[in-house]
């Protein structure tokens, strides 16, 4: 009996330290002026999903290398040609997408970019979109940069819609 | 099966903990998404809807930038107050010429008044607008009261400490900023931001403070160039990289300083549609670049958003857009 008080002690102390972890700062409301990294960087991978939803295969392969491969958890890596393919086929919608809270790492030739992205997106007729924590490998090669590798978790599933400002006519 | 009376207690306990965690983690998730600084400008990560002129038509829409219904400040000149924090008496771009630079830059009839700060007279708000005038009011130095490893925490307790003890004045209608020396870090600076505004409420007042890097820590990241038009040597460009952030925040502390009047659908502000742009520039004997001249020096600062004929990013008042 006491060694089964004492077990549930044990349980009692393991899910109070899992709560705890991993410590999390709490995000600031402030308004950031983006390093010169961070401003090319989103430009660039903004280029990537446009080219995604314009299935322009041309655009796209102009900034991914030819090795490019993904990665994400409980999965084998994805081969850069079956994502383009996939993404480029009438199957994939990507109605639309954010990106946020950009770092940028300059490492020389390579600059490791790491952001928050929402989409709206469909595969197949079900719903793809929710937010993902994405990092990113860009290669410099000669005076542009290429898309080396991707390392994709989703957060979450939840759909997000964005509401955007009216259009201003200049009358108001 | 009877329980005794340990073993109820205990599940009841684990019980609880379980749902007190569930519920927090809902929370957490929820919290997150309302506080997330991702440049909409509210908590929910959504924008603000856009209102119609601020002040019976002399500060028009359709310019590529909303207002949202809040307030700018319109003193004439805004008070500027420097927290020179960290090491100020060292080597490099750590010293007395980097103060002198940039108490130069937010002289009286320098920054302020200049063609260039007028473009910010294009923002107002119900009462009126924008000046267009700023100058700097009392600075301090502190050396190091919360270590070289600064979190926003730390910085909020940096500008707070110096309003309660006095050292400087409490004013909602100034901006504060916190200028660091080259060995102090701040998480996010260098690999998101090279600064950043915000306003909270310290010693009992909304106070607009910003945060402003020496950019000598990641030349390539938050620097225009090696060598500044007001280097003291040559490689030594951290005051002029500093005047360029500067410009950028106090624009924008002073046309959105509670992050709720002017900026546009994807939620930049005025002064981040023109980051790091800087249009014409010239060329000095040293060979450092600059875009505008007043005050008695040469400046090397990015463009700002003017908020008329169409809207554009311009060097001066009623200039070309580039």
């Amino acid at each position: 009996m006491k060694r089964l008080f004492l077990n549930l002690i044990a349980v009692f102390l393991v899910v109070v330290a899992v709560a705890q972890e991993p410590v999390k700062p709490q995000l600031t409301p402030r308004i950031i002026t983006a390093t010169r990294s961070v401003s090319l960087f989103t430009g660039l991978e903004k280029q990537v999903f446009q080219a995604i939803q314009r299935k322009d295969k041309a655009a796209l392969d102009a900034l991914v290398e030819d090795d490019f491969e993904i990665e994400m958890p409980d999965a084998d890596p994805l081969p850069g040609d079956d994502w383009e393919q996939a993404v480029l086929s009438r199957d994939y919608d990507l109605k639309s997408f954010l990106i946020r809270q950009m770092s940028a790492r300059d490492l020389g030739t390579a600059v490791v970019v790491n952001y928050d992205r929402v989409q709206q997106s469909t595969y197949k007729g079900k719903s793809d979109g929710g937010e993902f924590f994405v990092v990113d490998l860009w290669n410099k090669e000669g005076d542009s940069w290429r898309l080396a590798a991707r390392y994709v978790s989703k957060v979450s599933t939840i759909p997000w819609t964005p509401k955007t400002t009216p259009k201003p006519t200049g009358k108001q | 099966m009877l329980l005794s009376r340990p073993i109820r207690l205990a599940f009841a306990l684990v019980s609880i903990t379980l749902a007190a965690n569930f519920l927090s983690a809902q929370k957490v998730l929820h919290s997150d998404e309302d506080q997330r600084p991702n440049g909409f400008h509210t908590d929910s990560g959504e924008t603000m809807p856009a209102v119609a002129s601020p002040n019976n038509g002399t500060v028009v829409l359709g310019n590529g930038i909303n207002y949202h219904g809040g307030t700018v400040l319109h003193s004439n000149p805004v008070p500027v107050y420097i927290i020179w924090y960290g090491d100020w008496s060292g080597t490099g771009s750590n010293t007395s010429h980097t103060v002198s630079v940039i108490d130069a830059f937010l002289a009286a009839n320098s920054l302020g008044n200049s063609g260039y700060e007028k473009i910010n007279s294009t923002y107002g708000d119900a009462i009126g607008n924008v000046s267009g005038n700023l100058e700097l009011s009392r600075q301090v130095f502190d050396t190091g009261s919360q270590g070289t490893k600064l979190t926003n925490k730390k910085l909020t307790a940096i500008v707070n400490e110096h309003l309660t003890s006095g050292s400087l004045p409490t004013n909602s209608k100034g901006v504060y900023l916190v200028l660091t020396s080259s060995n102090v870090s701040e998480t996010g600076f260098c690999s998101q931001f090279c600064g950043f505004h915000t306003a909270q409420t310290l010693n009992g007042s909304n106070i607009k403070w910003a945060f402003i890097g020496n950019p000598d820590r990641c030349q390539s990241a938050c620097e225009i160039q090696s060598t500044g038009p007001n280097s003291p040597a040559r490689g030594v460009g951290g005051a002029d990289g500093m005047t360029n952030i500067i410009a950028h925040e106090t624009e924008e502390s002073i046309s959105d300083p509670d992050l709720n009047a002017w900026f546009d659908s994807s939620g930049e502000e005025n002064a981040d549609k023109c980051n790091f742009r800087f249009g014409p520039t010239r060329t000095a004997a040293d060979g450092a670049k600059f875009n505008q001249t007043f005050g008695g020096h040469d400046w090397m600062i990015q463009m700002n958003w003017e908020n008329r004929s169409g809207g554009g990013c311009a060097q001066v008042l009623g200039g070309k857009f580039f």
